[in-house]
């Protein structure tokens, strides 16, 4: 017996170790949402891009657009474009779209749409692994000191490059040093303390990139900020040129890197790129078949939702059956309530679900007295068991008969939609409940109806309560955990409560 | 709090509650397939009549519509016999001829039965009006248990029963159920009848359950229940501990009819006795099951070998009540 229950233990424990695990594995690697409502915000990057074509000309426009890989997860592209070719390819790490066209005429507007959501990214891909050194640019005279004399000190208050590119950056932003002045010769837009700064930085030997960043926010004519980065060896060091703060924050999405500028036009003129942004919410769930839409692995795949739909709305109500059994179980074995075996309360949750519960009670608790009464008539006829029964049975389906008549014609039909699930299973609870009365006696017979409905009632009420039962449907480990719990329950000796008042008379407060 | 306060108390005399007995008891100790032994009345009969336990006289059998006609042969030297449905639940069935008068049947109340109405209810009992679920079953008829008059004041129709609980071939525990008004002549205790519990040493009733609750008096004829004899007690146990042997069935419910002439028959088995008996002994089921599976260990594997009489002598030795009650005194 001792073996047996580690046994059981231990099925218990690899169950819920395999249940927990699968639960566990869906939430913190596949993302999936835990509850239905949950919603992500889904940003909305439009790129308008107008400029005006030179008659005769053929037009060739090539814009920097993000790379797919960027931290976040591109659920949908585009490019509008009235008569114009699209064509993509990658050049140092970047994507670049080119739209072209033979001929154009007067303003022309093309546009580039990107929507992007944080769930289900992937990390960012890492750029290729950078130089860690370069040469040094050829300065000369005036600007060659005021960079000796820049660099000195930095180098002094700095100990690796991180720290280095920090004070260079503070030190380039400081404008009351005429070093800094002669160096930014009188231009002090961001790009060019940025090149300041990456100049400072050749001299210094460090290698340093810009990349061109758009930040997620709703925002209306928002221009591609300049930001720095460099290889140290192992991971890539972002800076903002304008105050030296490390670290690219969440929001900021990398557009390009490089020193080109964001469009190249051939054959058009005053180009200008004007670039939106807004915010727009999505389930998750959502997400998660737009996504597969796109041929793109997510958590759908190998899941319930790969079904098709009319398979997946029977499996939301099968797999919310265990549930409703595990409380059955749980009524049974804690709280010591009787009911009719373990599944018949679930199937009357079932039956409950296209009835209404309030209907369903009623329709129960009548037709049952209906055919109970009928059975108690039957009994002083002394007929046989099966042929008392089959008698009740036919009593009842014409008591439905009448019920569904009754309520058709005082326009009640939407309430009483009579449905062949519910009637059958009615019939049969009423079969069950007759034998019991033949075996056990009438007041056993309706403590075990009761206990059925109210068991029935809290089946039904947990089964169709929707946040679980997207839970279970959406992680089906939830069932093997439920299992551990119920093979542990096959090991509970512990009272019921009913059994505290039934043996309420052992006890010294019993005695009194 | 008033739940947690109960568990402790009913956990520390060792009350056995269903799950626990469920579990570690019925299913741990009876196997299933031995189930249809203690069901069908008539097969257990057979099996103590095969090792020499005492049982009320089998007359005959009926298992055909075309067999009711045997009835009459079957009883025709008995003035008074029992029918009962082989495999019945709770007393169901059962009808009781005291009497015979010009070719009719005088039933237990006095009333007339005729030929015709004793056989349709055979008929009856054969096309499964009374057995579980509702298979054929057979009709049996026995001899009339006559109840010794030692019970007549504490009981009120129906003849009293002992209940004793065996594991492993030990008595545990024991009670005697008195019918009541209520319970009809039956001696179930959720029927209504009342349990009192039966001290293993002596054999001297102690006090009393009804519908949980504990009594002194029995309900219809306030007669205090306590301090009453069972006669042939010795042989009772030996006979209770014996059904281990005969069935295999480690944990059982023995009930035993006390007859007038013949003493101590053995009525039926259960393979899921009740709970309740603990409130008529006030003890816990589960603290004296312990105990004999502390002596099981020790025995190990002689276990088997451990002849009635010394399992009987360990059981009297270990459950006697603390303090026996007084005789009532004489009426």
């Amino acid at each position: 017996m001792r073996s047996v229950k580690l046994h059981a233990r231990l099925l218990a424990a690899f169950l819920l170790l395999l249940g927990g695990g699968s639960i566990a594995y869906q939430i913190l690697v596949q993302k999936v949402p835990l509850t239905e409502s949950e919603s992500d915000p889904v940003w909305v990057v439009d790129a308008q891009i107008s400029f005006e074509a030179r008659n005769n000309t053929p037009i060739k426009a090539r814009m920097h657009v993000p790379p797919l890989e960027s931290g976040f997860t591109a659920l949908n592209e585009s490019f509008i474009s009235n008569n114009y070719g699209v064509n993509m390819n990658r050049e140092n790490g970047n994507r670049l779209v080119t739209w072209s066209a033979r001929r154009a005429e007067g303003k022309q507007n093309l546009y580039y749409r990107l929507m992007l959501t944080s769930r289900f990214a992937e990390p960012a891909a890492k750029p290729e692994d950078g130089p860690q050194f370069r040469a040094a640019p050829p300065l000369e005279g005036p600007e060659r000191l005021a960079a000796d004399a820049l660099l000195a000190p930095i180098r002094q208050h700095s100990a690796d490059v991180e720290t280095f590119i920090s004070e260079t950056i503070k030190r380039v932003n400081n404008m009351e040093s005429d070093n800094v002045r002669l160096l930014l010769g009188g231009d002090r837009s961001p790009e060019n303390r940025a090149r300041v700064v990456d100049l400072l930085l050749a001299v210094a030997h460090i290698p340093a990139e810009p990349v061109h960043t758009l930040q997620l926010n709703e925002s209306r004519d928002q221009q591609p900020e300049l930001w720095l980065r460099t290889y140290n060896g192992k991971d890539w060091l972002y800076f903002n040129p304008l105050d030296g703060r490390q670290g690219l924050p969440e929001d900021r999405l990398v557009w390009w890197s490089g020193d080109k500028p964001l469009l190249a036009l051939e054959g058009a003129r005053n180009a200008d790129v004007d670039f939106g942004i807004h915010r727009n919410e999505m389930s998750a769930l959502q997400l998660a078949q737009s996504l597969r839409f796109q041929d793109q692995s997510s958590f759908i795949d190998y899941s319930l939702y790969e079904l098709p739909v009319p398979s997946q709305q029977l499996f939301r109500i099968l797999m919310m059956i265990p549930v409703g059994v595990l409380l059955v179980l749980l009524i049974r074995s804690l709280v010591g309530m009787e009911t009719l075996g373990t599944f018949t309360p679930v199937l009357i949750a079932l039956a409950f679900r296209e009835t209404q519960v309030i209907w369903g009670v009623l329709l129960f608790t009548f037709i049952t007295a209906i055919g109970l009464s009928v059975r108690g008539y039957l009994e002083h006829l002394k007929l046989q068991l099966l042929a008392r029964l089959s008698i009740v049975l036919t009593f009842v389906v014409i008591m439905m008969a009448l019920i569904s008549l009754v309520g058709y014609k005082l326009g009640l039909s939407t309430g009483l939609s009579v449905a062949l699930f519910p009637m059958v299973i009615l019939t049969m609870v009423i079969e069950r409940i007759s034998i019991v009365w033949e075996e056990r006696g009438g007041v056993q017979s309706m403590k075990v109806a009761i206990g059925t409905l109210v068991a029935a009632v809290l089946c039904h009420l947990l089964m169709v309560w929707q946040p679980l039962a997207y839970f279970v449907f959406t992680f089906p480990g939830v069932l093997l955990v439920l299992a551990a719990v119920m093979v542990f329950m096959g090991h509970y000796r512990g009272y019921r409560l009913a059994e505290l008042l039934r043996f309420r008379a052992m006890t010294k407060e019993g005695d009194r | 709090m008033f739940g947690i306060r109960t568990w402790k108390a009913l956990r520390q005399r060792g009350v056995m509650g269903i799950n626990q007995r469920n579990g570690d008891y019925v299913l741990a100790y009876n196997d299933r397939r031995l189930y249809p032994l203690v069901d069908d009345k008539i097969r257990t009969k057979n099996l103590a009549l095969e090792a020499g336990i005492q049982v009320p006289d089998m007359y005959g059998i009926i298992d055909t519509e075309q067999g009711i006609s045997k009835l009459q042969h079957i009883v025709e030297t008995h003035g008074d016999f029992v029918i009962k449905p082989a495999q019945g639940a709770g007393g169901d069935g059962i009808m009781v001829i005291s009497d015979r008068f010009e070719g009719y049947y005088r039933g237990a109340s006095g009333r007339m039965i005729s030929p015709e109405e004793l056989e349709f209810h055979i008929s009856g009992i054969i096309s499964g009006i009374y057995s579980l679920g509702g298979h054929r079953d057979r009709a049996l008829i026995e001899y009339r248990v006559r109840s010794t008059d030692l019970f007549d004041r504490i009981s009120i129709g129906g003849v009293p029963d002992v209940r004793i609980i065996v594991l492993k071939g030990y008595p545990v525990a024991a009670m005697l159920r008195l019918p009541t008004r209520q319970s009809d002549g039956k001696a179930n205790l959720h029927q209504g009848a009342i349990g009192v519990g039966v001290d293993i040493a002596t054999g001297v009733t102690l006090s009393g359950t009804w519908h949980n609750l504990k009594i002194d008096r029995h309900p219809d004829t306030a007669h205090p229940v306590a301090g009453v004899q069972i006669p042939d007690w010795e042989a009772c146990l030996e006979l209770a501990a014996r059904c281990y042997d005969l069935t295999g069935l480690g944990y059982l419910g023995v009930d035993l009819v006390m007859d007038k002439h013949k003493g101590p028959l053995m009525l039926e088995l259960n393979a899921r006795p009740g709970l309740n008996i603990q409130i008529a002994i006030d003890d816990g089921l589960l603290r004296r099951c312990q105990v004999v599976e502390g002596e099981l260990e020790t025995l190990g594997e002689l276990a088997d070998a451990e002849p009635v009489a010394r399992r009987v002598m360990f059981s009297k030795k270990h459950f006697a009540a603390a303090t026996l009650p007084e005789q009532p005194e004489a009426p």
